[in-house]
């Protein structure tokens, strides 16, 4: 029987599972494949065990009572719940979060569901308002009782923060770049919720991303730059940690502005920060106002190299302002993740919505909660948090989707689920490196100039 | 030999621009209606979505389609008002107001609906004049937006000053009973005042798509410094709503670019701050109550 971290039995420990599964593996025995998922009931490894409870098709052991009893007791239906930017200045990304995220789903279901239950999602507006998310989130856990969240931007969690540790649910997110998000979540690597932070990411934080961006300005041979930035919490942290990361190797900035989003112009913003003196500048805002600065930035004829903020590669950039934006670099984290050519295949097939990095993170994020309730056998809040970490950190066999996930799960094999658009190898505080790919900017889309390879990255950041 | 106050005037007097025409067509709602009209940002946006598909869509030029900008936004906005606010004239200024606030929510995301989040520009071909001498440029853009609005003032001006239905308004302005016991047909009169404001709500939306590019908000966003200026000019005064923009988008622009650029608000915070000093000193705003509608 699958079981929690609460209710195993702590004299058993990884060594004894894991051994095992080893050598479940090297007889190649289908008879102590199903065995090792009934042996697994210890859980030693800190997190809950993998079942083949509810699935059909799984190899479980027939003459397992307490699995038969899972069947039988097991959830008909889960409600996984999405807070979304439907309305307001982000909207434009939500649809293909929202695709990516039922194209999960419907992976998921088609492949017999979770514990044999069918998978849907609880959608619901939160405009990227704090005060709503505070809302929908109560909403998602009180009203749809929902064991895991699949969204909430960078915005929304940092004031949240201490509200979703209350709440005591796993957020598993596509969105946040936070550095404030660096060293607070995740499980820690131990065995306990105690230190567990209850926030997930499946896209690289902003430490990264910057660093990577600035990596690549600095071996441009530049060494002064700008910064005009909006003052929401993802435009500040995406400017203070790129003026870190740029500094700190290096570069100075001269000139700094900050600017009151959703104006109608930005021309004295733009005329102050150009006083000053720097090879390039870099602009952190939403995609509605950057349009508008790009413009009159361009008709202004200020000049100098731009480099743009991860936000905004979208491809209403271009139509945009593709043409005044020709040349401007755009650094973000890379979208193609081992497994970025079979889903995006996939994700062609499902919809119209534009690609972008988060919309791939998306798939990730469900993938991996979904795997979390199949290993721990149980779709309660703490089941998945305790289990997120092992179906994607490295060891075990290497799967891409929930389908082969379940498989191997009730084949009584560790699983490292390797995503879409990272390799999803959560650290103890729960997030993932990826590559940053650096872009041009020209009328016709994005042209990629360079990759700053997440090996490369790995080292220079200290906590993540 | 630089002057870089000039590069801020300039700046200034586009805001005060668009600003202006706003508040010119806000204000005579105020002056000549009594109702305090929420939804204006609204009937801006209109004139903005109009202004894209006319010149964008249908290939218009951009000063070609300023027209059916007005008349369309002109009839689209003296229809709602006969349809939700006139039906509700009698009713006192508390639920003029609040309808005026949900018939705004309902224009603005019924544009969503059809229009989309996305942000929506004119394209201006205009060349850039540089004075790098002096240290400032002024663009095809601004001369434009200057521009209309100088000639959209004088054209209030004489439709005021020199026609039968221009005296009427004012007329009506001053004391409506006094008016209507004079012979003016006041409910004309009033169908007029729609069209007129409605009109230049589309223009000034219009303005906001050539300039800065148009959302469902864009609108919206402006209403509270098309209600400033009308306030700081002195209700119900068309020139004085003109004076007040000006005053506004110059204050707005001189902060950000003398004031430390750690303070992102101070600019608006700065405008708030004059509206409050002036109406202090003149509590009916610049012009108060001396020259009206």
């Amino acid at each position: 029987m699958a079981r929690n971290i609460d209710d195993t039995d702590e004299t058993h420990d990884a060594t004894n599972r894991r051994t095992v599964l080893k050598y479940a593996g090297v007889t190649g025995l289908a008879g102590i494949g199903s065995l090792a998922g009934c042996v697994g009931v210890d859980g030693g490894d800190g997190a809950s065990t993998p079942t083949s409870g509810g699935d059909e098709t799984g190899g479980g052991d027939d003459t397992d009572t307490a699995t038969e009893t899972e069947t039988e007791t097991g959830p008909e239906s889960i409600t996984f719940g999405q807070p979304a930017s439907l309305t307001g200045k982000w909207d434009f990304l939500q649809p293909a979060a929202s695709q990516s995220t039922d194209l999960a789903i419907r992976e998921i279901n088609e492949a017999g569901g979770i514990l044999g239950a069918e998978v849907s999602v609880s959608r619901r507006d939160t405009a990227v308002n704090p005060q709503e998310a505070r809302t929908v989130v109560n909403q998602l856990v009180n009203n749809d009782e929902v064991p895991a969240i699949l969204g909430l931007f960078s915005s929304e969690i940092t004031p949240l923060f201490d509200f979703l540790q209350e709440t005591a649910v796993p957020v598993v997110t596509p969105w946040p770049g936070a550095t404030s998000l660096d060293t607070r979540g995740g499980d820690k690597g131990t065995e306990t919720l105690d230190d567990d932070g209850w926030v997930w990411r499946t896209v690289i934080g902003d430490t990264v991303g910057t660093l990577g961006a600035a990596q690549y300005v600095l071996d441009q041979d530049v060494s002064t730059m700008g910064i005009l930035n909006g003052t929401s919490q993802g435009e500040r942290s995406w400017a203070e940690s790129f003026r870190n990361a740029y500094e700190g190797n290096g570069g100075t900035v001269t000139k700094q502005v900050e600017v009151s989003e959703g104006k109608a112009s930005y021309q004295s913003e733009l005329n102050t920060l150009f006083e000053a003196d720097f090879d390039a500048w870099a602009l952190a805002v939403g995609l509605q106002d950057a349009t508008t600065i790009v413009r009159e930035w361009d008709s202004a004829g200020y000049g100098r190299q731009l480099l743009l903020e991860d936000g905004l590669r979208d491809p209403d950039l271009i139509e945009n302002v593709g043409e005044q934006a020709e040349g401007a670099w755009i650094a973000a984290g890379s979208s193609e993740g081992p497994n970025y050519d079979s889903f995006v295949e996939k994700f062609r097939e499902a919809g119209d919505a534009d690609i972008h990095t988060w919309g791939v993170a998306a798939y990730d994020a469900t993938n991996v909660v979904a795997l979390a309730v199949e290993r721990g056998g149980s779709a309660d809040p703490e089941t998945i948090q305790q289990n997120l970490g092992p179906v994607a950190r490295e060891g075990g066999t290497t799967v891409s989707t929930f389908a082969e996930g379940k498989e191997a799960l009730a084949n009584g094999e560790e699983i490292n689920y390797d995503g879409a658009a990272t390799p999803v190898d959560f650290t103890d505080f729960g997030n993932v490196f990826g590559d940053v790919t650096v872009s041009s900017v020209t009328p016709d889309g994005f042209e990629i100039e360079g990759t700053v390879k997440a090996d490369d990255l790995k080292g220079l950041v200290e906590s993540y | 030999m630089e002057l870089p106050f000039v590069q801020e005037l300039i700046f200034g007097l586009v805001t005060g621009s668009y600003i202006a025409v706003g508040a010119i067509g806000f204000t005579m709602i105020y002056g000549l209606v009594n109702m305090i009209n929420f939804a204006h940002g609204e009937f801006m946006t209109v004139g903005a979505y109009i202004g894209f598909i006319g010149a964008e869509m249908l290939g218009l030029p951009v000063l070609g389609a300023l027209l059916p900008v007005m008349l369309v936004s002109a009839v689209v906005g003296w229809g709602l008002a006969w349809v939700v606010f006139e039906p509700l004239s009698d009713t006192g200024p508390i639920p003029l107001l609040l309808t005026s606030i949900g018939l705004g929510l309902v224009l603005r995301n019924g544009i969503r609906l059809v229009a989309t989040p996305e942000k929506r520009f004119v394209n201006l071909d205009a060349p850039t004049f540089r004075f790098d001498d002096l240290g400032f440029f002024v663009t095809g853009q601004h001369l434009l937006l200057i521009g209309t609005t100088a000639v959209a003032v004088v054209a209030v001006h004489l439709f005021l000053t020199r026609t039968q239905t221009g005296k009427a308004m004012r007329a009506m302005s001053d004391n409506e009973a006094l008016a209507r016991v004079t012979g003016i047909e006041t409910k004309t009169v009033r169908a007029l005042v729609w069209l007129i404001a409605s009109g230049f709500a589309g223009l000034a939306g219009y303005m906001l798509a050539v300039g800065q590019g148009a959302t469902p908000g864009t609108g919206f966003s402006q209403l509270l410094l098309v209600i400033t200026a009308a306030i700081l000019g002195g209700a119900g005064s068309v020139y004085g709503a003109v004076v007040g923009a000006y005053v506004l988008g110059i204050t707005i622009s001189f902060s950000i670019a003398f004031l430390p650029t750690w303070a992102t608000e101070l600019g608006t915070t700065m405008a708030f701050v004059v509206l409050i000093v002036v109406l202090l000193v003149r509590p009916g705003g610049i012009t108060g109550e001396e020259v009206r509608a």
